[in-house]
């Protein structure tokens, strides 16, 4: 059996918070957006939970639990207005919603 | 003995305003017109009073009618910022210049048949209580607050009520100044900083600053702030592109408020504030301020001056000049000096607010400020080519005006410093009677040009009526009247100059 | 009651202790409740009810109710009660009236119900009050996060629009990643002050003054700093300063005007208190603090002028000189870490904003037609023709936030100055003063507009300028308050003033 040290735990949660970052920068498409979001909080709670394994502090266990409930309401919000904006503009292209200029 | 009930210095500033308030909230104009007449004159008999009974007061750190009144920042561990109100002997004389000046500009404003008069009127009060507050003030934020106070109605009444390159002008002015108010607040908060004195207060500035001087770099640096800061308000060379550009598009009133009151704030700053605080900083910047004054606004401005075809460029330009002196002056750092600028400041307030009003009338009957375009006005209108002859002799210096004695004093105070700079700047003299000669010519003498003769068939021109002769009286006769009895204001001047300028003139003479 | 017994009373019950925030979420549930018990024909009574509310727990903050519990921890710590948190809570509460009452005017143009709209301002304002008083990274987190998702709603809350809509996705992905990455620096302070092989680690390290006393301990430690850089960054991009500011013009002019408001003012103020409560966190880490916060405020100032210059849509200008006033805040901040009275400074400064910025923000609404989004400077072209009132209360809005005296904005500004001019900020000073002089040059376009417009706009297409609302009682009443407060506290700081001076 493998035993993965902290900083293997730290490492794939700053991988999974640079992807979710990136894919939210360069992405068009409003909902793949919405995925590299999530994927940074999930990259935060793994990070969160390892650190309180190695460092024997539950807080961020505890953390986990409200960065969930936050993530679902996040969410819950997000996505009424993506549908309500897909409603009225027929698109989720970020580079097609650019009515706001000047 | 004065004995008023009340505080003439806060009314001189609050009636003012109440009225400017009760305009701005829908007075009707026939009340407006009437409450401001209360408005105007109010400041001014304020002013006349404390001038009248100023050597019976009882003074107090140098201040006569010191009067606190707090805006709950001047606990003992607070910022030390509250409405002080007071007159030494280098606010008094321009005090009362406010004064007069306001009243005059008030009368020549309601008279005038501008658009929304009400409007007008208001803004004017309001820069009325701002300019008797710069000079009543002895805290130095407010002196700063009721200075921008001023400033604002300034740049609103050149874009409403301006000539054709209004919103140019707006912006220019409120650029330029704005910069130059932001630099000199900058080196007011470093001199209270830096003095670490627990107030803004001048007086215990003084004592702290006195007591502890600042070093030396410190004062040039603070020192440089101030005269580059104030400079500008008051058009040192080169900073000095707004004032004509300005001048040239204000309406009259505004411009006899600005050029004969407003502007003097750089001045008071320099001599009320920084010279005596930064005697260092003066000494070390007094050559540069020198050579600026005397090469740029004497002698540059003085032949563009020479060069100007339009009246109001013309006289935009030699206030431009005039300032030139009073940085001599203060170039100077001396008791003398000083107190050559304060008269002057206040013999130029009169005269130049005295030839921007009689432009104006002079515009009413020629419809022209073009040089070229005129002549001949004196065989229709005696009465008005006397005025602004009598304005052209004030302003060159003539004795028997009150700009003699302010320019005679800063000659005798510059000989001592330097004789170069007496003959480049008595030289200037010769030129502003040139220019000054020269247009009183253009104007009334000589026959008239084929363009006036046109407009004179359309409208003849009448002479001044009485409701423009009031303000030219009032502010012809402080000329006189400080020109043939300079120790009126010089003998409370020389009192506060001697004891605020002694300590620190002990420390730069080692 | 007397205080003693409320302060015993507070050692086993901490609920009182939150009393107004508790309240406050009451109300907002009660408004819930209330709109399925009445008929519908009351319904048009519920912004009155929750605006009364408020107006009652403003009341019942001001006369001190809570001041028992000044200085006191509560939750084991979760919570600080300081005497900056009761001021906020005024502030706060403060914001969400005004917000209430510009709401009725704009809320009156559209098809949309009502209720839900005071319903979640009076929660975030709940959540911003808790926010400025947490003192530990999860009560922290989750009270952000609860201002953050409300304001979501709240800006894409005309949702007919898609203009709206449009700010609403802009504000969420931008406020989500932001979070996103306050979070990941939350995680990794959490680890490293936690680490058992660290000299001074703690086992409670979510709670500031733990963290605080571990960063004392190690002064230059790798991930601690990756953290700190990475939270600020997350704080940033509330307080909308450079480089994190991209989002504000956009968000800005499509959100409702009220919202827009309450994003300018109540949530800016809120990131900069918790930025304040930071700073002192992360004190120890000075090397790196200052550097970054000095080049923020100078790029955020310099920023926010530059980019109010080109503006014609008045909601986009009032986001991006915002912008600069975060700036001024900011230095500000960074003065604050060496001169204690620059926190008393960024008080005045937010109350004076606060005043201003409403009273603006109140006439925007009012000349403002349907399409919420279009406000453009050429709307207010005869404005102190057709109505003085607003144009005179627009102009001492506009030159309270320029910093002209007499108005608050210019003794803000001169408090912020003298403070970092005694903490020998004498670069950011210079950028200020550049600052300073752009401003005055784009609020006085608009003001120019508003009151001597007839001559200076072409007035062509007047016709196209959208019908102005007329000022109802309370509406003038409170214009006129906001007015009058911006002048009296420019000339007499008084209460705030003696408040300030005693800090």
């Amino acid at each position: 059996m493998i035993h993965a040290g902290l900083n293997a735990y730290v490492l794939l949660s700053a991988l999974l918070f640079a992807i979710g970052f990136f894919g939210v920068l360069l992405r068009k498409n409003t909902l793949v957006i919405f995925m590299g979001l999530e994927l940074m909080l999930v990259a935060s709670t793994l990070a969160l939970v390892a650190f309180s394994r190695f460092n024997g502090t539950l807080d961020g266990n505890v953390f986990v639990f409200f960065i969930l409930t936050i993530a679902a309401a996040e969410v819950a919000v997000g996505l009424a207005i993506i549908v309500a904006l897909f409603r009225s503009r027929r698109t989720v292209q970020v580079d097609e919603l650019n009515a706001l200029k000047h | 003995m004065s004995n008023l009930p009340f505080d003439p210095l806060l009314l001189a500033i609050a009636i003012p305003l109440a009225v400017a308030v009760a305009i701005a909230c829908g007075l009707p104009k026939r009340w407006s017109i009437r409450l401001a007449y209360v408005g105007f004159a109010a400041p001014a008999l304020m002013a006349l009073h404390t001038w009248f009974y100023f050597a019976g007061q009882t003074q107090v750190h140098g201040y006569a009618y010191l009067t606190n009144y707090s805006t709950g920042l001047d606990g003992i561990d607070g910022l030390g910022i509250s409405l002080k109100l007071g007159l030494n002997g280098i606010s008094l004389p321009l005090f009362v210049l406010a004064g007069l000046v306001g009243l005059a500009a008030g009368l020549y404003a309601i008279q005038s048949t501008a658009e929304r008069l009400k409007i007008y009127l208001m803004l004017l009060l309001v820069m009325q209580a701002g300019l008797m507050g710069v000079f009543a003030s002895v805290d130095v934020v407010f002196f700063y607050l009721f200075h921008e106070l001023a400033l604002i109605p300034t740049f609103i009444m050149i874009g409403i009520w301006g000539g054709r390159d209004r919103s140019y002008a707006a912006m220019k002015v409120t650029i330029y100044l704005t910069a130059g108010a932001m630099l000199s607040l900058i080196g007011l908060i470093a001199l209270y900083v830096k003095s670490g004195a627990p107030s803004f207060d001048l007086i215990t500035l003084r004592q702290i600053i006195a007591a502890r001087p600042l070093g030396e770099t410190v004062q040039n640096n603070i020192f440089a702030l101030l005269m580059f800061g104030f400079g500008i308000l008051v058009s040192l060379w080169p900073l000095h592109t707004w004032a004509p550009l300005g001048y040239g598009q204000a309406p009259s009133s505004a411009a006899m408020l600005h050029a004969g009151v407003l502007k003097k704030f750089g001045l008071y700053g320099l001599i009320q504030i920084a010279l005596p605080l930064l005697p260092h900083g003066a000494a070390h910047w007094s050559h540069t301020l020198a050579a600026l004054a005397a090469v740029g606004n004497v002698l540059i401005v003085g032949f563009i001056t020479m060069a100007q075809r339009d009246l109001k460029q013309v006289i935009g330009y030699s206030s431009v000049m005039h300032m030139g002196y009073a940085f001599l002056g203060i170039a100077c750092y001396s008791v003398l000096g000083a107190g050559g600028v304060v008269l002057l400041m206040v013999a130029h307030g009169l005269s130049v607010a005295l030839l921007f009003l009689l432009a104006t009338s002079i515009f009413h009957r020629t419809h022209t400020f073009e040089l070229t375009e005129m002549g001949g006005l004196a065989q229709k209108t005696p009465v008005l080519a006397a005025f602004f002859v009598a304005a052209t002799f004030a302003s060159i210096g003539l004795p028997g005006f009150a700009n003699f004695w302010g320019e005679l004093t800063i000659f005798v105070a510059l000989w001592q410093y330097s004789h170069c700079l007496t003959i480049i700047a008595i030289s200037g003299v010769v030129i502003s009677a040139v220019y000054g000669l020269r247009a009183a010519a253009k104007v009334f003498f000589g026959p008239p040009t084929e363009a006036f003769a046109r407009v004179a068939a359309q409208h003849p021109p009448s002479d001044l009526n009485w409701r423009e002769k009031l303000p030219a009286l009032i502010l012809l006769a402080a000329l006189l009247f400080i020109g043939f009895w300079p120790k009126s204001l010089s003998t409370p001047l020389d009192a506060t100059l001697h004891a605020v300028y002694a300590a620190p003139a002990a420390v730069s003479g080692k | 009651m007397d205080i003693a017994s409320l302060q015993t009373l507070a050692a086993n019950n901490d609920w009182l202790a939150i009393m107004p925030e508790l309240l406050l979420g009451c109300l907002a549930l009660a408004l819930l409740a209330l709109e399925i018990i009445l008929p519908a024909k009351l319904h048009s009574r519920l912004p009155a009810v929750a605006l009364l509310g408020v107006l009652a727990l403003l009341v019942f903050q001001l006369l001190g109710f809570t001041a028992g519990f000044v200085e006191s921890e509560s939750f084991n710590g979760l919570l600080v009660h300081s005497r900056e948190g009761q001021v906020m809570r005024v502030f706060f509460l403060l914001a969400a009236l005004l917000v209430g009452v510009i709401g009725t005017i704009s809320l009156a143009k559209q098809k949309l119900p009502h209720t839900e709209f005071y319903h979640i301002l009076l929660v975030v304002t709940a959540a911003m009050m808790l926010l400025v008083q947490s003192n530990h990274f999860v009560m922290l987190f989750v009270a952000l996060e609860t201002v953050t998702i409300g304001l979501y709603i709240l800006v894409s809350y005309f949702r007919s629009s898609p203009l709206t809509l449009e700010a609403g996705l802009k504000y969420l992905i931008m406020g989500a990643l932001s979070s996103s990455i306050l979070l990941f620096g939350i995680v990794l302070l959490y680890g490293v002050a936690g680490n058992p092989e660290l000299t001074g680690h703690t086992a409670s390290a979510m709670n500031l003054d733990s963290l605080h006393a571990f960063l004392a301990a190690n002064r230059h430690n790798f991930l601690a700093s990756v953290g700190i850089v990475l939270v600020l960054s997350g704080v940033a991009f509330k307080i909308a300063a450079f480089p994190f500011q991209i989002w504000v013009p956009d968000v800005y002019q499509g959100a409702p005007t009220p919202v827009t408001a309450f994003l300018a003012v109540a949530s800016k103020g809120a990131g900069f208190l918790v930025l304040l409560v930071l700073a002192r966190t992360f004190s120890p880490y000075a090397w790196l603090l200052a550097p970054v916060l000095t080049l923020m405020a100078a790029a955020t100032l310099l920023f926010g002028s530059l980019g109010a210059l080109t503006q014609h849509n008045v909601k986009r200008l009032m986001g991006l000189s915002g912008v600069s006033h975060a700036g001024f805040l900011l230095m500000g901040v960074v003065a604050a870490g060496t001169q204690s009275m620059a926190i008393g400074a960024i008080y005045f400064y937010l109350f004076a904003y606060l005043l201003a910025s409403f009273a603006v923000f109140g006439v925007m609404a009012l000349v403002a037609g349907p399409d919420d989004a279009d406000q453009e400077i050429s709307h207010y072209a005869g404005l102190a023709k057709d109505s003085p009132f607003l144009a005179l209360v627009l102009a001492i809005g506009l030159g309270s936030r320029a910093g002209i005296p007499p108005q608050a904005g210019f003794m803000g500004k001169l408090f912020i100055f003298i403070a970092a001019f005694k903490a020998g900020l004498y670069g950011l000073l210079t950028v200020a003063i550049v600052g300073v002089v752009i401003s005055i040059y784009y609020y006085f376009s608009w003001i120019r507009a508003a009151v001597f417009s007839s001559s200076t706009l072409p007035d062509g297409d007047a016709n196209a300028r959208p019908a102005r609302t007329p000022v109802s009682f309370t509406t003038g009443l409170v214009l006129g308050l906001l007015a009058f407060g911006t002048v009296l506290l420019g000339l007499y700081q008084g209460v705030l003033g003696q408040w300030l001076n005693t800090r």
